[in-house]
């Protein structure tokens, strides 16, 4: 006996329900129950549906789909920074080095400045309150797709949050180790300020590819992860 | 059923071979095969299968391709070229830790 459209829909509910998201983890998950919950009906007729499924499902063990979510996150973090680092090295080639070594000077040169520590301080205070409104507004856009039960994949769901979570904590983080110490960069060693002033533009870089860049490639990004996109997404 | 954890170490291993001789399979294809081959001596858990495949994906060992079957969506798994390459490695450490049993298990006969 096959399995039925119905059905079909009930085991991504059923997935759904046990902490499983994202439809790309999800669709694999499925066809898995579906091609186990036919094969025991093969053996065992008279189980009803629901019977079959839980019996297939207690196979994954007592952490359910745990691990297999777990492990496929860690895959996902992977490739996203694989992503992030290809975009950021183009800031590295002619002509954006210019532009690099530019934001370079800057720093280098700023930090130099008497009472520069304050100037930054506020810099990261701006940074700080564009990215938690940033955030804010993408859990929004995220509940509402969810509320609409949306098709979500893992890596389009990390384009759009993960940005937030790393930049964010480094800003924050700054912005401590900054106010705390209470930091004078003019008078610091030139090495140091040196040091600090690369630190400084990698982190933009960073901060402009995974919240600009980054975004709007990410149908691209996505398609090329995904061989199933195309085909879920026009359903 | 023998004992399950002494298969435990050797899973990627297994499924890169079968991925060798099969050209392209899917998650559930590769638990019954493995059933098939091995008559029901080992039994690769589920909660084991898909970590380990997303793992080799993650390291570039393997491939996805999606199709539609009926009214789902299957994810069929394929050997990269340097899964190809590893599953020779693979298999080479595997042949050698066999040795290395034998001899630790029953001397006498790898002296013969």
């Amino acid at each position: 006996m096959k399995l039925t459209e119905n059905q079909i829909e009930e085991l991504y509910k059923f997935t759904r329900k046990h902490y499983v998201y994202h439809y790309d983890v999800q669709s694999e998950l499925v066809d898995h129950l579906a091609n186990d919950i036919e094969e025991i009906w093969v053996a065992q007729p008279l189980l009803t549906f629901e019977q079959a499924r839980d019996l297939s499902f207690k196979k994954f063990g007592v952490f359910g789909f745990m691990d297999v979510v777990e492990e496929k996150q860690k895959q996902m973090n992977k490739r996203y920074w694989k992503i992030l680092l290809r975009f950021a090295k183009e800031w590295f080639t002619v002509p954006k080095i210019i532009l690099t070594f530019v934001i370079f000077l800057s720093f280098f040169m700023l930090l130099q400045i008497q009472f520069s520590e304050y100037f930054f301080l506020g810099l990261l205070l701006i940074l700080i309150t564009y990215e938690m409104i940033a955030g804010y507004k993408i859990r929004k856009e995220h509940k509402v797709k969810e509320k609409k039960e949306e098709k979500i994949f893992l890596l389009e769901a990390m384009l759009g949050t993960t940005k937030n979570s790393y930049t964010g904590f480094a800003f924050v983080n700054l912005f401590n180790l900054v106010n705390l110490t209470r930091l004078d960069f003019s008078n610091l060693n030139i090495y140091w300020v040196f040091i600090i002033s690369i630190v400084l533009t990698l982190l933009c870089i960073l901060f402009y590819v995974s919240n600009y860049v980054i975004p709007q490639k990410a149908e691209e990004l996505l398609q090329e992860t995904y061989p199933e996109y195309k085909i879920v997404k026009n359903l | 059923m023998g004992n399950q954890k002494l298969y435990k170490g050797s899973l990627q291993t297994i499924i890169l071979k079968l991925l060798e001789t099969n050209d392209k399979m899917y998650g559930y294809e590769i638990t019954q095969k493995v059933k098939e081959l091995t008559k029901g001596e080992l039994k690769i858990t589920e909660g084991a299968l898909y970590p380990a495949l997303h793992k080799l994906e993650a390291d570039g060992l393997l491939d996805v391709e999606v199709a539609k079957v009926g009214n789902r969506l299957r994810k069929y798994y394929k050997l990269t070229e340097s899964g190809t390459k590893e599953t020779a490695n693979k298999l080479d450490e595997m042949q050698e830790f066999l040795r290395t049993m034998q001899q630790l298990v029953n001397p006498k006969l790898s002296l013969e």
